[in-house]
């Protein structure tokens, strides 16, 4: 049954116009994958950069006016799931029968979890802390765990290749 | 440069770097470089953010201290890419987007040295109030991170040889 709803997603996936076009095109992919690093970059130049903040350093910067950076993470993680995507369409079997591509997988949603968290328990009060001040423990997992999953994220985005079926 | 390549190649070192097994080795060289390229271009993209006015209140003082991280994520590269190199020197040194890449790197920093000492002066002088040329130059260094990742990217998928024995 399972292997039957995985099959048809394959098949769905893989005839997608997606797909099709990554597939086909002379220099999609190569492009597509530019872009996805490029959007790694900036998720690190903006979530990783506040995580480091989290984590106390260079602490005498706002916590406030670092937020601002946010915005542009969530861009840039918009663009690596809609490349991300079409890669997953171009050719499903390599990454769903993918142990790295679980792995990856796990790593996000670690990180997806701790945002919530971070957003519901700790942002809030992190506000009203000075810059200078250490920030609190709450701050500081949350920034580490942040860090720690995208570094996982990475990783086993890199491992793809070493574990296709 | 065929026998340079092959006394490279048939290093024991080289060897180590291409064929062993474990994960720990060319995979783990791979994740360093990648890891390392986002760190390094990461914390100049927040600097030349904060230039070009994404996050105005921001002070300079403190922000400066990710250029520490930059310089972390540089030398993470800068080995894993010798390590690289080691594994497959043909692959790289046959290729003219790798020579690209290199000056594309240089050029990089130099404009992030550039941006970095010209918005201290401005900062230091008068107030928060930033030439327009900074700025310009904060958007040349972002364009240029974009370059130095495309290329980075399609070497995979212009070389013509792997060894000197095997083409790509």
């Amino acid at each position: 049954m399972l292997d039957e709803v995985l099959r048809s997603v394959q098949v769905y996936l893989y005839y997608s116009p997606q797909g099709e076009y990554l597939r086909e095109a002379r220099w999609a992919w190569p492009i597509f994958e530019s872009l996805h690093f490029l959007g790694m970059s900036v998720l690190l130049g903006t979530v990783g950069v506040f995580d480091l903040r989290l984590l106390g350093f260079a602490r005498w910067i706002p916590i406030a006016a670092l937020h601002r950076l946010i915005p542009l993470g969530v861009s840039a993680f918009v663009l690596n799931a809609v490349t991300g995507f079409c890669f997953l369409s171009a050719t499903p079997d390599q990454y769903l029968l993918n142990r790295a591509f679980l792995w990856k997988l796990t790593f996000m949603l670690v990180a997806g979890v701790n945002v919530l968290v971070f957003y519901a328990r700790v942002f809030r009060r992190l506000l009203e802390t000075e810059p200078g001040a250490a920030p609190p423990l709450a701050a500081r997992l949350a920034g580490g765990v942040s860090l720690c999953a995208w570094i996982g994220v990475m990783s086993a985005g890199r491992l793809l290749t070493f574990f296709r079926p | 440069m065929d026998p340079l390549f092959t006394w490279i190649e048939t290093s024991a070192l080289s060897i180590w770097l291409r064929e062993s097994p474990s994960l720990l080795v060319f995979p783990f060289m791979l994740i360093l470089h990648t890891v390392g390229l986002a760190f390094f271009v990461g914390a100049n993209v927040a600097w030349n953010l904060r230039v070009l006015g994404l996050v105005p209140r921001v002070p300079f003082g403190p922000l400066q201290r990710y250029f520490l991280v930059m310089w972390i994520g540089f030398w993470t590269n800068a080995v894993s890419g010798v390590a690289l190199l080691i594994a497959y020197p043909t692959k790289a040194f046959t290729n003219p987007l790798f020579y690209a890449k290199l000056v594309l790197i240089a050029v990089g920093i130099a404009v992030a040295l550039r941006v970095r000492r010209d918005v201290l002066d401005a900062v230091a002088g008068k107030g928060d109030a930033l030439p327009a040329r900074v700025r310009m130059l904060a958007a040349a260094s972002l364009a240029c991170w974009v370059a130095v990742i495309f290329a980075g990217r399609f070497l995979a998928y212009t070389c013509t040889r792997l060894t000197v024995e095997t083409t790509c």
